[in-house]
């Protein structure tokens, strides 16, 4: 699993985070105090890196969270099929099948980045 | 605990959500006292409601606690709209229970309404106030964006820029002798928020910035209890500890007959739980 292991005060906006087992970017950190003698609590609103839905945590800000670790790679566009492109990497030379992002417009050879996580990837 | 708020927030239907934020009061400290103070003086009242023949612990209510303030107001607001935004992707009615005014911005924030309708003796449409934005005094400012509508009830004061503001098409000023006449006849689903110094100084001193000719309780409970079931969520706020317990005891009961005229008034199928 190519993850780490972070406390939640760590975390910060546009930083990843494991939430549902899902990898996820955050969009916004906030912290309330419980109380005097509490440790204080951050709430941490974040979007699906690969599904887009929004998801949230609340946790105290000492708690230990899960970090994915989300390459960001280099490929080559071979083929556009609708609204799917093939793409090859452009260190391992593997290729396979990625969702187009909408608004974007790809012809074939055009270089482009991609994320990766276990088997899930995106084109930014 | 909320007297009667005993549900388990997982299965209920409205949820008491204490803010006690006291970071911009400009006259009597002393808001953050205000949930502990609501939640007190509503030890003696009765379960059961005359008006709506139903019981109080009957409606599901559970208490969150208190979400308590940070020194940065921006960043507790936006940690509090969550919190209220989650219990009503779960279907319950968010309660908020100030604290300062400001928290009703992340109330509206949350839940999205199409009229901001607020009880309240300031037009609070100064765009920033002392040098702050997040003040007290800017929170129908505040709500405007997000609403497209903003009516204000019992409001007897404000300044000239406000007065103007409060003069285009999207604001209604409903002065305090006009309130007991007033109708909700607005379109759409509110956010209710009730700054208890609407009411009269003689009936709630406890409060950090008295207005006199204000209303009077029973003005105030018609005109909760008319946009109650329209509402998507409350508030009452304003409250401090800087009285006999006058203040507290009538935004308690406010809120009690929020919940009660909400659910008589709901339709089948508004709440999550609705078999809960």
């Amino acid at each position: 699993m190519p993850r780490q292991q972070n406390e939640v005060r760590d975390l910060d906006e546009g930083s990843y985070v494991m939430i549902d087992d899902t990898p996820c970017e955050i969009n916004s950190y906030s912290t309330a105090k419980p109380g005097k003698h509490g440790s204080a609590k951050a709430r941490v609103e974040a979007e699906g890196v690969f599904d887009g839905k929004k998801r949230s945590l609340s946790q105290p800000v000492d708690a230990k969270v899960w970090v994915p670790i989300i390459d960001r790679k280099q490929g080559q566009v071979v083929s556009v099929t609708g609204d799917d492109a093939q793409v090859m990497d452009l260190e391992t030379y593997d290729t396979f099948t990625m969702r187009i992002p909408e608004g974007e417009d790809l012809s074939p050879d055009d270089e482009i980045e991609y994320l990766e996580y276990e088997e899930q990837r995106k084109i930014v | 605990m909320f007297p009667g708020a005993s549900a388990d927030p997982a299965s209920a239907e409205y949820v008491v959500v204490g803010a006690p934020l006291d970071a911009s009061t400009t006259f009597q400290p002393g808001a953050r006292f205000g949930p502990r103070r609501v939640r007190h003086f509503a030890e003696s009242f009765d379960d059961y409601d005359q008006h709506t023949e139903q019981r109080f612990t009957d409606l599901a209510v559970a208490d969150h606690g208190d979400v308590g303030p940070t020194d940065d107001v921006a960043e507790y607001l936006t940690f509090l709209r969550g919190t209220l935004a989650d219990h009503a992707d779960e279907g319950r009615v968010p309660l908020l229970v100030g604290g300062e005014h400001t928290v009703t911005v992340a109330g509206v924030r949350a839940l999205d309404p199409d009229v901001f309708v607020c009880l309240d003796a300031h037009l609070d449409l100064r765009e920033s106030y002392a040098g702050n934005p997040l003040s007290h005094a800017t929170v129908a400012h505040h709500a405007l964006d997000v609403a497209d509508r903003a009516v204000i009830l019992g409001a007897r004061t404000g300044s000239e820029a406000e007065w103007e503001r409060a003069g285009a098409d999207d604001v209604t000023v409903v002065p305090p002798d006009e309130v007991a006449d007033w109708d909700p006849d607005f379109d759409g689903d509110a956010y209710l928020s009730v700054d208890i110094d609407a009411a009269d100084p003689g009936y709630a001193p406890g409060t950090g910035t008295m207005e006199p000719f204000g209303l009077d309780p029973a003005t105030m409970h018609d005109a909760v209890r008319a946009v109650a079931p329209r509402a998507v969520g409350f508030d009452v706020v304003e409250v401090n500890d800087r009285d006999d317990g006058q203040a507290a005891v009538l935004a308690a009961k406010l809120l009690r007959a929020f919940v009660y005229a909400h659910a008589a008034g709901c339709i089948a199928g508004c709440g999550a739980h609705a078999d809960g």
